[in-house]
């Protein structure tokens, strides 16, 4: 990071924990890879879990005790999504990487420095198919003096023949109250004032996702100065405010399609964004006080929309097909049309 | 000059609307800690406007002298060189494009530039800040692939170079870059905050405006101030002084819409279809996006029906725009959809009537 | 391949050598070709430098192609009769026809060009254009009218034939012997450019025939691309008006595309004949020559030949040739082709193979399809096309009720197709599911009953469906070949299917003219006018997208400076008006500029 921006540092970096023991809410894990820092003796990993539980944390953690910041460069190859990991790099990089030979396994600087390197492939799931084919060759051809990292969301992505050489470390979804403390460290760090209803708003609108959590923090601390409010953590967030989902779901209780129509323009024009809209009205149909039948015809128009957003469907088309989908099953409308040849 | 142009605001401050967002986005840009920014929210909502405004407040009037330029850049795609073409607009500090009118190109597109950019960093002299910024419109239309490029091109350049990004939907923008950026929400204004909007130039113009007729532009405007700046000049082209029951100069796509849509009300066959064939063949010549077309069509015939059919209409909208959007060929879906329309309404008719 | 064992001159052999080859024609067994007059010289202009080959026209296409054969390797001499098929010639060759009257083409359309040409020899040549264009699909007789005619009119035939494309390695091969490459469309231009200039005073001929000439330029070169297109457009315009010497230009028609390729090239050939057409050239367009004029034509070779083809046989060729009678003579000289003792040394395994096919496939004459020959290609497109609309069914229902695997309710049901499966006339039209959809797409609405809006609405939603089945494939293409061949034909099939399927009260069979379909023309215009507003975003526009400019800002200039009369297409102007005021207004942003400060003025929203 360039000095001039000093300031700009994302916290998600800033506060990463340095060390293994560190790492919040991860005890399991934690206690294994304690170990393994001592015997410095580590198998090829993968770690897997939701996002924002401290996978890459972990990761680079490990790294850094094992080499320190001096062989940290030579020793430790880091690539992720954003780079281009098809399977030429795979093939060329990556086992130039692995190919090179490493020193002794020397104490440096009071750091293990064990003899390999390690290669860091954060989010892994996206990887092709053909690269991790590509892949385990190299694992195996050169296991003597690389250790791999895999990180992923989904480990059913990650083709077996890869897993099966891993040992496996899930992360869990941190608690709300690790979150908070975590949370309430960083604001006495940055002198920020959060109250109490902010900070349990945080915990709800990151959902167990602390970079997210803290992402919003920083957000929120930088528009907004020092003293924040639920309001403002809301806003940067981009969680649609409850009062507006819940008067799109009293437009389609009450069984008027204009009146539902005006919500969803409002919805459209405020400029919120449909899919969170859409994960928020789950919500609410959810606990909402109807029958079963109903909830099941609503909740299975949201998930085609949310998956028609995903295509690049148009939002305002879709939410409102969904508000008439609901009304229909709130006002207990047949479900198919009664036109239809 | 369009009055749109001549009355944008050049500051961050007095603003009429989003005043709040700008006094809060000056704070930060004078705090000279600016993250990447992402812009989103409806069309005509002032986004543009107020980027056009952070960047004076950052860079001073220099950031006014813009040129654009038609820029090439060659690109080496592992096997292959592609040569892409985009409009450019930019500063001594910054630059604007659209990256999405790059097509398939996109993602190339994104990491290229944003390299370039890194690379011609200014120098730190005095008092000039050390990074430039690029403006990315449309990021809602980048490809997944070009949005996780851009992701980590951001992280990578994140020292020399500041991303102002902009788009309608946030939803289309993938989540690892949402994270990365401050999101910013602007919303459309009201129609009050239009009506103030459109009384204020009237003062500067010097106009006599007669006591609601700002408001009936303002709730005609659908809420997006571009289009009641643009309406308001056309009244006042085609009329003035102004009378309170001046017709709107309407949009001429929009009425060819409307056409097309008492068209399908007035006779359902293969015939009238074909007919309107003709007529959105006109309109996508003319550019006009389909989606936009299906919207538009859609609006004009829910304001004709009775409420019985309009959940069945909209919810066949919205699966003929999905497909759209998965398809190649606008028009088959858009005529999928009017011959739905037409089957349906004729269907109620004879339920109806006999 | 060849002709009878003559000597073809490599194009460095000069006069004498051509007398001697003259007089080795003497022994040429078709004596009809001596019959003659001398026009029937003819000289070949190619690319960097004349050459000048006097030959007798039948001897084209051969000689075209040791020269040019001849020019990648200098100084080589080639004998043209290749020891493969002996004394055997195409009859394609062998029966071109001499005269007008031998002609399978329309009279009628023989005597347009005849008057045409006439016409131009005798009148003077300063007012008019000097420009035919006479268009056809391959092997109507295009060229073989043209030479007839020169003949006939004693005129002096001039040719500029598209030169045979350098291939690659060929290519290489010249450019180590220091040759360099010209692309044909640099031969054409220069060509062309030498005509403008010179005309044609070829010396060899000079003293020698006062006799009106004739230049035939056969077919024009391919392009690739907008830029050559353009320069082959020019290039033509260009002819046009300064020929001094009547030219017939040969377009060969793809108009019945068939496949993406095509599609482009027709369409480029479309906008070249127009262009043409407004240079004051004049168009005659060749009708495929009728099946009974090919079937005389096919009977009066079996009478000389003396091969026994049945009428029934002859029939058959005539009718799959689609109106292309070089296509069915040679197929009829395929269909004789017997066991020849002689051939069959070198040839003897395909030869007897060939035999065996003929004599299964002469029984099921009926199956027009199962035939070797037969130009089914563009033909069947329509064909195709017009089996799905016109949805002929049978008049009931052969199965009895009983016996039915399983029961689906009336409004579902159809009566038996009268065809054969949609998948397997697609497959014999050897046609790419995308146009076919844009084909049934642009058609389908004429063949359906007035009333029946449930069916277009069913056929349109089938026809969504296999477009989005064709996008889905672009994206696969990619990864996976196969899979893309599999969502290909599933388009096809769905697209085809479902207008069988929809279209459930077809009108009675009448006769529709099927169009191309306006959606690709839409497609370009509306590319085009999307350039033009990229190309032209002004500097308060350049940052807005496209869909705002057009469907905000263009409306409204149109109120501005039209009024209502502005039609949607003044814009471009208005644009362009547009951008020069705001560029004067940005000279003036700068200076409000340094005033803003001083007054402060509040300018905000």
């Amino acid at each position: 990071m360039a000095p001039v921006l000093q300031s700009s540092q994302p916290w998600v970096e800033k506060y990463r924990p340095k060390q293994v023991k560190d790492v919040a809410h991860q005890d399991e894990v934690v206690r294994v890879l304690t170990n393994t820092l001592e015997t410095t003796n580590c198998p090829h990993m993968l770690f897997y879990g939701p996002p924002g539980t401290g996978k890459t944390t972990t990761a680079l953690a490990i790294a850094h005790q094992l080499f320190g910041p001096e062989l940290y460069k030579s020793r430790v190859l880091e690539l992720n999504a954003s780079d281009d990991r098809g399977i030429n790099v795979v093939r060329t990089k990556i086992k130039d990487f692995a190919a090179v030979a490493v020193g002794s396994g020397h104490r440096q600087g009071g750091y293990p420095c064990p003899p390999y390197k390690i290669i860091i492939l954060d989010e892994a799931d996206s990887m092709t198919e053909d690269a991790q084919n590509a892949l385990r060759r190299t694992m195996e051809t050169y296991s003597k003096v690389t250790r791999f990292f895999f990180i992923c969301n989904y480990i059913s992505r990650i083709i077996e023949p890869l897993a099966s050489r891993c040992a496996k470390f899930r992360f869990k979804p941190l608690s709300e109250e690790i979150m908070s403390s975590r949370i309430l460290h960083i604001c006495k760090e940055e002198e920020l004032n959060l109250d109490s209803e902010a900070l349990s708003t945080l915990s709800s609108i990151s959902q167990g996702d602390l970079r997210r959590a803290i992402t919003y923090l920083q957000g929120a601390a930088r528009l907004f100065g020092s003293i924040i409010s639920s309001k403002d953590l809301i806003s940067v967030s981009g969680v649609v405010p409850q009062h507006v989902v819940q008067a799109l779901f009293a437009a389609c209780k009450s069984g008027d399609f204009d009146s539902a129509n005006k919500e969803v323009n409002n919805v459209i024009a405020e400029g919120y964004p449909v899919s969170q809209m859409l994960y928020q009205l789950f919500d609410v149909v959810v606990e909402a006080d109807i029958s079963d039948e109903q909830k099941a015809r609503i909740c299975k128009r949201l998930a085609e929309a949310d998956k028609c957003l995903v295509d690049g469907a148009d939002e305002y088309l879709q939410l409102l097909d969904v508000a008439s989908n609901a009304m229909r099953a709130l006002c207990n409308m047949p479900e198919e049309f009664p036109h239809e040849s | 000059m369009l009055w749109v142009d001549k009355y944008r605001p050049k500051t961050l401050d007095n603003l009429i609307v989003h005043n709040d967002v700008a006094q809060n986005l000056k704070k930060l840009v004078t705090e000279q800690d600016c993250p990447h920014l992402l812009f989103y929210g409806p069309p005509g909502s002032g986004k543009k406007t107020l980027i056009m405004a952070i960047l004076r407040q950052m860079f001073g009037p220099s950031a006014d002298k813009v040129k654009v330029e038609n820029k090439t850049w060659k690109i080496d795609a592992g096997t292959r060189t592609i040569d892409l073409e985009l409009t450019t607009l930019s500063s001594t500090h910054h630059m604007e494009l659209n990256p999405g009118d790059a097509g398939f190109q996109d993602r190339y597109i994104v990491q290229e530039i944003i390299k370039e950019m890194a690379k011609n960093r200014p120098i730190d002299t005095k008092g000039k800040k050390g990074f430039r910024v690029l403006v990315l419109n449309e990021v809602d239309r980048l490809s997944r692939e070009a949005q996780h490029s851009l992701r980590r091109t951001m992280e990578k350049y994140s020292a020399s170079c500041r991303l102002i990004l902009c788009c309608n939907s946030s939803s289309k923008v993938t989540e690892a870059v949402r994270s990365r950026c401050l999101n910013i929400r602007i919303n459309a204004p009201t129609e009050e905050q239009i009506t103030k909007v459109l009384e204020f130039i009237a003062k500067k113009e010097g106009l006599q405006l007669p006591s609601g007729f700002a408001t009936r532009i303002a709730e005609k405007s659908n809420r997006s101030l571009r289009r009641a700046i643009l309406s308001f000049e056309t009244c006042r082209v085609q009329q003035y002084p102004f009378t309170n029951n001046q017709a709107m100069p309407p949009m001429d796509w929009e009425e060819y819409v409307s056409e097309i849509a008492s068209d399908i009300m007035k006779e359902q066959s293969p015939k009238r279809l074909f007919q309107v064939r003709g007529k959105l063949y006109e309109l996508l010549i003319n550019c006009i996006p389909p989606e936009i077309i299906l919207k538009r069509l859609l609006l004009e015939l829910l304001k004709k029906l009775d409420a019985e059919l309009k959940h069945e209409v909209c919810h066949w909208a919205a699966y003929y725009e999905h497909r759209m959007r998965l398809g190649q060929k606008a028009i088959f879906h858009i005529e999928a959809f009017v011959a739905k329309f037409m089957s349906i309404y004729k269907a109620f008719l004879i339920a109806t009537f006999g | 391949m060849s002709k009878r064992s003559t000597i073809v001159v490599s194009s460095s052999e000069d006069e004498d050598k051509d007398g001697s080859f003259n007089s080795k024609r003497g022994y040429s067994k078709c004596k009809s070709r001596r019959k003659n007059p001398s026009g029937a010289k003819k000289a070949r202009i190619s690319g960097s430098r004349p050459r000048l080959c006097r030959d007798s026209s039948v001897f084209d296409e051969m000689r075209l192609f040791c020269e040019e054969f001849g020019e990648g390797l200098t100084g080589f001499k080639v004998s043209a009769g290749s020891s493969r098929c002996g004394g055997k010639e195409l009859w394609v060759d062998k029966y071109k026809p001499r005269s007008l009257e031998e002609l399978a083409v329309h009279k009628k359309k023989v005597e347009e060009v005849t008057v045409w040409f006439e016409k131009r020899l005798r009148t003077s040549r300063e007012e008019t254009c000097n420009l035919l264009v006479i268009t056809g699909q391959a092997g109507v007789g295009k060229s073989a009218t043209i030479h007839a005619i020169a003949s006939h009119l004693g005129a002096r035939l001039c040719e500029w034939n598209m030169p045979i494309p350098t291939i690659w390695q060929e290519h290489l091969h010249n450019t180590n012997s220091g040759i360099r490459y010209t692309s044909k469309l640099d031969e054409f231009e220069s060509f062309v450019e030498r005509m403008r200039k010179y005309g044609i005073i070829p010396p060899s001929f000079a003293g020698e025939s006062k006799s009106p000439v004739i230049l035939l330029i056969d077919d024009l070169p391919v392009t690739n691309g907008n830029a050559s297109y353009r320069r082959l457009r020019n290039c033509l315009q260009l002819l046009a008006q300064s020929t001094q010497i009547p030219t017939a230009i040969l377009i060969t028609d793809y108009g019945k595309a068939d496949s993406a390729d095509n599609i482009a090239t027709a369409r480029c050939l479309e906008e070249l004949q127009l262009s043409l057409e407004n240079a004051g050239a004049c168009k005659i367009a060749f009708n495929p020559i009728t099946s009974n004029s090919i079937k005389k034509t096919l009977s009066k070779i079996c009478r000389q030949e003396q091969c026994g083809v049945t009428a029934d046989q002859i029939d058959l060729i005539a009718r799959s040739s689609g109106g292309d009678i070089r296509h069915a003579i040679t197929s009829l000289q395929y269909f004789c082709l017997k066991p020849d003792p002689k051939l069959s040394l070198s040839f003897s395994e395909p030869a007897r193979t060939y035999s065996k096919e003929k004599s299964d496939e002469l029984n099921p004459l009926d199956d027009g399809f199962s035939l070797p020959f037969g130009r089914d290609e563009t033909l069947s497109l329509f064909h195709a096309l017009g089996k799905f609309l016109h949805n002929k069914r049978e008049s009931e229902n052969a199965i009895a009720p009983g016996q039915e695997a399983f029961l689906v309710s009336e409004r579902l049901t159809r009566l038996p197709l009268k065809m054969d499966a949609p998948e397997r006339v697609l497959c014999q039209a050897h046609v790419q599911a995308r146009p076919v959809a844009d084909f049934l797409h642009e058609n389908v609405l004429d063949f359906m009953s007035e009333e029946a809006i449930d069916d277009a609405s069913a056929v349109a939603s089938y026809l969504s469906d296999s477009d989005f089945l064709l996008a889905a494939h672009r994206g696969m293409f990619a990864t996976s070949y196969e899979a893309g061949n599999v969502l290909q034909s599933a388009a096809a099939s769905v697209a085809a299917r479902g207008v069988l399927f929809g279209n459930s009260h077809p009108l009675a069979s009448r006769w529709h003219a099927i169009r191309r379909p306006k959606l690709w023309q839409v497609e370009q215009s509306s590319l085009h006018n999307k350039c033009e507003i990229l190309g032209q975003r002004l500097v308060a526009l350049s940052t807005s997208n496209i869909s705002v400019i057009a469907t905000e800002y263009i409306p409204m200039f149109k109120w501005l400076r039209y009024g209502a009369s502005g039609g949607f297409e003044d814009y471009q102007a208005l644009i362009q008006g547009n951008e020069t005021e705001l560029d004067d207004n940005d000279s003036m942003i700068l200076d409000e500029k340094e005033n803003e400060i001083s007054d402060d003025e509040i300018e905000d929203w």
